[in-house]
């Protein structure tokens, strides 16, 4: 029997090899969406966990790694939404854009904050997209959904952003 | 001729706003410090306390024998 047949029968020696042949990809994959280390181990730990509670759903001759990663997507989109910043979006103007380093702190504050305000699908689709650059298909891959669905949802996260960005009086460019 | 032209735009937008938030967010460390397995079997080990199904299965069909006959109840506590 191979590796994640006995996986799937509930073999803890044999999940025990798959945590650690795939834990770094899964953390990896997981700090990337929600960018804290220390929130990233313990989602991944949760995924693991799941991962195994899950075994029998998992059909032996499927893809381990990507079938955790979406375990592990869903995860971090739950933490976003549960984790999204209360305050407003300060609408006061912005100055001009100087090279002055306070204002400039304050121009990346402004888009962070406009940021995590994303809601948290359209946020996953942007950091994977344009801050990590990943392929379309593999984004997909691991939300679950279509190519034309992650362009669009990261097409409406631009858009919201700069929405955002112009009201506060920050130009991205 | 519309739709390349949406598509032209979409990825002028994706481009102008791209670079500000890689400068605003910073680049995180994707490598895993430690091995995580012991925090995995701790979790393990701590859920699997409850109850297993087959108990509560038994509590169940016990419940409904005690139900459609009730009198059972009566010779069950004799027995007790």
């Amino acid at each position: 029997m191979d590796l994640l047949q006995r996986f799937a029968h509930g073999e803890i020696d044999a999940f025990e090899t798959l945590v650690r042949q795939f834990q770094g990809d899964i953390y990896a994959w997981t700090v990337r969406i929600v960018r804290d280390p220390a929130v990233a181990e313990d989602l991944t730990v949760e995924t693991l966990w799941r991962v195994y509670r899950a075994r029998h759903r998992f059909r032996p001759d499927g893809n381990f790694g990507a079938w955790a990663r979406r375990i592990a997507t869903n995860l971090a989109i739950d933490h976003l939404r549960r984790n999204r910043p209360e305050q407003s979006f300060l609408a006061e103007p912005a100055e001009a854009a100087r090279p002055d380093p306070v204002v400039q702190r304050e121009i990346h504050e402004k888009i962070q904050q406009a940021f995590r305000r994303l809601p948290a699908k359209l946020q996953v689709a942007a950091t994977l997209a344009l801050i990590e650059e990943l392929p379309y298909d593999e984004i997909a891959s691991a939300l679950g959904t279509s190519v034309g669905a992650v362009k669009l949802r990261v097409f409406r996260a631009v858009r919201i952003l700069r929405k955002r960005l112009s009201h506060a009086g920050v130009s991205p460019e | 001729m519309k739709g390349h032209e949406d598509k032209h735009m979409t990825e002028h937008d994706d481009r102008e706003i791209r670079d500000p938030l890689k400068q605003s967010i910073p680049p995180v460390n994707t490598e895993l410090r430690r091995d995580l397995w012991p925090d995995v079997l701790r979790k393990l080990d701590a859920r699997q306390v409850g109850v297993p199904w087959y108990d509560w299965a038994l509590v169940g069909s016990s419940a409904a024998v005690f139900l459609a006959f009730p009198r059972l109840v009566l010779l069950f506590a004799y027995h007790l």
